[in-house]
């Protein structure tokens, strides 16, 4: 079976997550936690909605992220000459597809931002007298906002546009000359420095900027490594379930082996970039940046701590072992963690900045008294932990992901012909000796 | 005896990797008992081949690994609460941030020469150890498969000999190792 089909049942399935998803923010846009609303003296409750604005903020910035890694990952195996890929490349181009949903998602963030109804960010209210802010303007901006997200994620769409329409006439009018696959070498090489700078620029200004007085110069290449951990986590959970169904079966134990590999390689990636930035902040012992982190250990103890757990010990210490990377079990157990795990690592990078923006913006609406700095406020619904809404929202995002995705993937066939790698790629064999299995 | 305690090696070469493979497919059918490969370069599905079990010695890197992770977080926790606390930049003396960049390199340092020096240990090999080989162009381009004859009969060379010449060898030669 080398044609996917987008049946009415998957159509159901994703169509029902993503009514959970609708239905959940709609509740998470009613139910705003007590700690985050405020009764002025005129009886007056203010209300920045902060947990429905930055539930969707967390996951149209994490799927978007994943698909962008899908594209990125197809363009750096092209420039690596990397074979072993070729036979499932479609997988990676239909996730990569999500991209154009995802700039969508995000615009709606930006108007919000414009209209002033989401208070995401402290730079894109009143700024008057705050130095630090204000010497950021020229780049935390509304402008660079809007026009970043629609450019870049553009451009980065434009990429993929090109790429994929290369790789579906490949099947058609490939030759031996391999025309198409040079082309595609020109477009990979090209994207990849775009793709590092542009991607930077744009989780500054999506996520880094909801702490918005502090900066850090790790954390472009931190919250990437967080993308591409999620974006291998779906890779092999989809593969895994196509191959349930019949599907790809040219993709056997090597290649899952690989990816398990990836897995585990960018594990340890991004812990060590994770590791690096706190370090940094740690040694220096400047009270402007260790406030980032004084306040997640302190009032985020679990969601500090945790991410830790779920993004290194576990995934570090099962996949250490080679038999581990190639049986289905433990790739799906690790593959869920890891994409739940750095799900989670967005949820604490976004939520306590928000929070504690929209506190002060409450506070100050109401005309209570400025308290300034960071304050314990017990347990706050939706911003100390993931609650049920914030996991509804998940699964409404992830069943709007997996329905574009499907529906990409039944457009072309799944595997490529005519790619000069191909034959590399079925015949993909690692060497790994594989212990008990002994053939006489 | 001029050989005694030596070995007698009946070895046939070939030219390609997977006449190699099949060669070997062919000896497992006959119950032929090979004493060694040789190839220039790893071969692919040689290992399932021959019947080798997965080596042991990554187990062994995991445990000197986990030695070299607890004699450094554990020797600079106490060399640095007890043995001679200093204070580095107004941080406490259990500085654990600092501690995590030496734990690791004394993980991989550990892992590596103790994987190193057992496997060298398992191999017989140390300064001076001289190393026979069959022929130089195992290590070029040929693929050598090689019996011990030692204690074989005339009927058993010339059945050896008989499934080579049927395998596609291009020569077989017998060697006193």
């Amino acid at each position: 079976m080398n044609q996917f089909i987008f049946e009415s049942k998957h159509k159901t399935v994703t169509v029902g997550m993503m009514l959970v998803g609708v239905l959940c923010l709609i509740l998470s846009y009613i139910m705003e936690p007590a700690a985050l609303t405020a009764a002025g003296a005129d009886g007056v409750v203010h209300n920045t909605h902060a947990r429905f604005w930055t539930n969707f903020l967390h996951n149209s910035v994490f799927f978007t992220g994943i698909s962008f890694i899908s594209f990125f990952v197809i363009t750096a195996s092209v420039t690596a000459y990397a074979g072993w890929y070729v036979a499932f490349k479609r997988l990676w181009e239909a996730m990569g597809s999500f991209m154009i949903v995802g700039m969508v998602l995000l615009l709606v963030v930006a108007a919000a931002n414009w209209l002033h109804i989401n208070h995401l960010y402290h730079w894109a209210g009143d700024i008057e007298g705050d130095r630090i802010l204000e010497g950021k303007s020229a780049f935390l901006n509304n402008y660079w906002y809007t026009f970043g997200t629609l450019i870049i994620i553009g451009i980065w769409y434009f990429f993929w546009r090109k790429m994929r329409s290369i790789s579906l006439d490949e099947d058609e009018n490939g030759t031996t000359a391999y025309e198409h696959h040079k082309t595609t070498r020109k477009w990979s090489a090209a994207f990849m420095p775009i793709a590092g700078f542009t991607s930077a620029a744009m989780i500054w200004q999506w996520v880094m900027s909801v702490d918005g007085h502090w900066y850090s110069t790790m954390f472009a290449w931190y919250s990437t490594a967080s993308w591409f951990v999620s974006a291998i986590s779906l890779t092999i959970l989809l593969m895994i379930w196509l191959k349930s169904k019949g599907y790809y079966s040219e993709i056997h134990d090597e290649h899952m082996h690989d990816l398990g590999k990836f897995l585990f390689a960018f594990s340890i990636f991004w812990t060590y970039l994770w590791f690096s930035q706190y370090m940094l902040i740690w040694y220096a012992n400047n009270g402007e940046e260790t406030i980032y982190f004084r306040n997640r250990q302190d009032n985020f103890p679990i969601l500090f701590y945790g991410n830790l757990i779920m993004n290194f010990a576990l995934p570090f210490l099962i996949l250490l072992r080679n038999d581990t990377k190639r049986k289905y079990g433990t790739l799906i157990f690790v593959s869920v963690l890891c994409l739940f795990g750095h799900w989670w690592d967005y949820f604490q990078m976004i939520k306590p900045g928000v929070m504690h923006t929209a506190q002060e913006y409450v506070n100050h609406a109401a005309g209570a008294a400025h308290e300034g700095g960071h304050h314990a406020a017990g347990f706050v619904s939706g911003f100390t932990l993931p609650g049920l809404i914030e996991l509804g929202v998940f699964v409404g995002f992830l069943g709007l992901f997996f329905y574009v995705v499907l529906a990409t993937l039944s457009k072309a066939a799944l595997v490529p012909k005519n790619d000069p790698y191909l034959e590399e790629s079925f015949h993909h064999h690692i060497g790994y000796g594989g212990g008990s299995e002994v053939h006489h | 005896m001029a050989n005694s305690g030596k070995t007698k090696v009946l070895y046939g070469l070939y030219g390609d990797d997977e006449i190699l493979l099949s060669a070997i497919s062919e000896a497992n059918k006959r119950h032929l008992d090979i004493m060694d490969v040789f190839t220039p370069f790893p071969v692919h599905g040689l290992d399932p081949l021959l019947g080798l079990e997965e080596s042991r010695l990554h187990i062994a890197g995991f445990i000197y690994g986990a030695l070299g992770t607890l004699t450094a977080f554990l020797g600079m926790s106490w060399i640095f609460t007890r043995d001679w606390p200093i204070i580095f930049g107004g941080k406490p003396y259990w500085s654990v941030p600092a501690f995590i960049p030496i734990t690791f390199e004394l993980t991989v340092l550990f892992a590596s020469i103790g994987m190193v020096v057992t496997f060298y240990t398992i191999c017989g090999l140390r300064p001076g150890v001289t190393n026979p080989t069959l022929d130089d162009r195992i290590s070029d381009d040929k693929f050598c498969v090689a019996f011990d004859t030692t204690n074989s009969s005339e009927a058993e060379i010339d059945e050896l000999k008989g499934y080579f010449s049927a395998t596609g060898v291009e020569e077989v030669n017998t060697k006193w190792l």
